[in-house]
């Protein structure tokens, strides 16, 4: 399902006022088609505000919202957040509906057929990596809070429209789901180039999934628009500087993924493997642990070399300490941060089915920085 | 009340079967006919403040008033209107008595619908008609039907108060037994409307539990 279907998104001069106080001010930015914009901010900065006026949930007092070019104010408001997905914290999922009644929603709305929409709820929910007849049937109460936001963005998704709102998607997962969720995200950016709105207080999360960031401040006055690398290399004011923070060199880690770096190779061998012929290996490259794995190539652990046996064949009790596993889209922040927290200085990067790819270590993550964070990256480019 | 007559006469309840058994339909009628028409007008009542929010303080409060009424009086006050022993006159009274209830119960079951799913339905393109009814009120059933089990019950009791005017089902047996000074009646009447009261009640719990599947988790999640 390589449909693109995306629009432009522009801002001309929104204002949003509250009596005589201002919740927007003024805001004028253009998302391109397919591209993903951040909004970040304190709380009062007028982001969330401004995420809700594109679907008029908040109606702008002055301004234009123009989608595909149509001004937002011209339109039936039914008909036009029919056509936009909305995402938000879990409790937006209706408690009463089923997971598939959930995502079938707009669909319903729209009046597709029964068929149509009970192909389109199955195929989003593998799409958004759940098992479709374990989940189908269950109730937003039997989700872990991981599960639930998959559910809500395979809901956003239903109909295929061609603009996303996100208002703090991952806002209510732990770290470690919210960092996959994000993943994912991201590699569902790469096949679907949906024009997504994104609101995050997070400085971090705004970096890694932005192609472009809108910095706001309070009163809903935007500080500075801009691809991420630059907003990190450039804060345009002193409030941007001390918003992204005194760690902006090492945010930019997170601009870089490990896929964009060459990796080490790994020196593997399975159990049952012949431990003469993997001593051999082992010795001949300057790294001195042999990778173990089972025998489907998933990695089980480390050994050291000089505890290979003569002869004989590598058993599974032969391995000691892991290293965290990484994925090609991990950002190399992440993965810097697994290897500070597990005290190793080589993850084992890993594809889809936990198959190792190679190594990446402490000292490239450094190399990077040294390097200015390598090169910026633009939405979902990196290589898989 | 003799001495040697035992409080339960069994050779009487056979021999009254019938007599009993007209009864008890009519008591379930009177309460059916009374809580449905009461769920009328408060679901009725319920969605215009739920649109006029304004409206709540009056509207409750004039059925509170009218819950206030002791029973007996309000069936006496009715009977020069509508007539001794008329199905309306017994209506009227117990219609009265459900909506407090009734009507508290669906708003704050309407109330009971967090703000965020409220704003998510309407995000996704629900129109307000389509959301009250797709959304909202689905969601308020088990407060509405805790609602309708109260009233309910509530009901039942005050059906048997009817019989000082010639209506109220089981309520004739106990009052005639009273005024005969023969228990049986009164013992039967009486356990039957007892039983008929929790009759609906779990039958009502039970149908609350299969219109809301959601609220108890069949599985934990994995």
């Amino acid at each position: 399902m390589a449909r693109l279907n995306a629009v432009d998104l522009e801002f001309r001069r929104v204002s949003k006022k509250y009596g005589s106080s201002t919740a927007v001010d003024e805001l004028s930015l253009k998302v391109p088609a397919g591209k993903i914009c951040v909004l970040v901010g304190p709380s009062g900065c007028g982001k969330t505000t401004s995420l809700k006026m594109v679907n008029r949930l908040v109606e702008p007092t002055s301004g234009e919202i123009l989608i595909g070019g149509r001004d937002v104010m011209a339109q039936d408001p039914i008909e036009l957040r029919r056509g936009i997905g909305y995402v938000i914290q879990q409790v937006g999922l209706l408690p009463h509906l089923t997971v598939a009644d959930n995502i079938a929603v707009v669909p319903r709305l729209l009046g597709w057929s029964k068929a149509r929409i009970r192909e389109r709820t199955d195929e989003l929910i593998s799409l958004v990596g759940l098992d479709v007849a374990r989940y189908r049937d269950r109730y937003p109460a039997q989700l872990s809070g991981g599960e639930r936001q998959r559910v809500g963005v395979a809901r956003a998704l239903a109909a295929d429209p061609p603009l996303m709102l996100m208002d703090e998607p991952f806002g209510a997962v732990d770290p470690i789901v919210r960092e996959r969720l994000q993943n994912e995200l991201l590699r569902l950016q790469e096949q679907l180039a949906k024009t997504i709105l994104f609101v995050t207080h997070d400085i971090d999360e705004a970096i890694k999934m932005g192609d472009l960031v809108a910095v706001m401040k309070v009163g809903g006055v935007l500080a500075q628009f801009g691809p991420p690398a630059e907003i990190l290399a450039n804060p345009a004011s002193e409030f941007v500087a001390r918003f992204v923070g005194a760690d902006r060199g090492l945010k930019r880690l997170s601009l870089t993924r490990v896929g964009d770096l060459e990796l080490q190779p790994a020196i593997t061998a399975p159990v049952d493997a012949e431990a003469a012929d993997a001593r051999r290996r082992i010795l001949a490259d300057p790294f001195p642990y042999l990778l173990m794995t089972d025998r489907e190539g998933h990695p089980i652990g480390w050994l050291d070399q000089h505890d290979i046996p003569v002869e004989g064949t590598l058993t599974e009790q032969m391995a000691e300490s892991m290293s965290p596993l990484v994925g090609l889209r991990t950002t190399l922040k992440d993965a810097l941060s697994g290897l500070l927290e597990a005290g190793v200085m080589a993850g084992i990067v890993v594809d889809e089915e936990e198959r190792v790819l190679g190594l990446i270590t402490v000292e490239q993550i450094a190399a990077a920085l040294r390097n200015g964070g390598a090169g910026p990256v633009d939405g979902g480019s990196a290589s898989a | 009340m003799r001495e040697d007559e035992p409080l339960i006469e069994w050779e009487w309840i056979e021999r009254n079967a019938d007599q009993i058994l007209d009864r008890l339909i009519q008591h379930i009628g009177l309460t059916l006919i009374a809580v449905a028409a009461g769920f009328l007008i408060s679901f009725a009542l319920a969605l215009l403040i739920h649109r006029r929010r304004r409206l709540y303080g009056p509207l409750t409060g004039a059925a509170a008033t009218l819950y206030t009424i002791p029973s007996i009086a309000l069936f006496a006050a009715l009977t020069p209107i509508t007539g001794f022993g008329s199905i309306l006159t017994a209506e009227i009274a117990l219609i009265s008595y459900t909506l407090l209830i009734l009507l508290r119960n669906i708003v704050s079951g309407l109330d009971s619908v967090p703000a965020e799913v409220r704003e998510a339905a309407t995000a996704m393109g629900y129109s307000s008609w389509q959301r009250l009814w797709r959304v909202e009120l689905p969601l308020a059933l088990p407060l509405i039907v805790a609602g309708v089990r109260v009233a309910t019950v509530t009901t039942v009791g005050l059906v048997t108060v009817a019989a000082v005017i010639g209506q109220g089902g089981l309520g004739q047996l106990i009052l005639s037994g009273l005024r005969s000074f023969f228990t049986t009646p009164t013992y039967v009447g009486a356990f039957l409307s007892l039983s008929l009261a929790l009759a609906f009640d779990v039958g009502l719990l039970g149908l609350q539990r299969r219109l809301t599947p959601w609220s108890a988790p069949k599985s934990a999640n994995a």
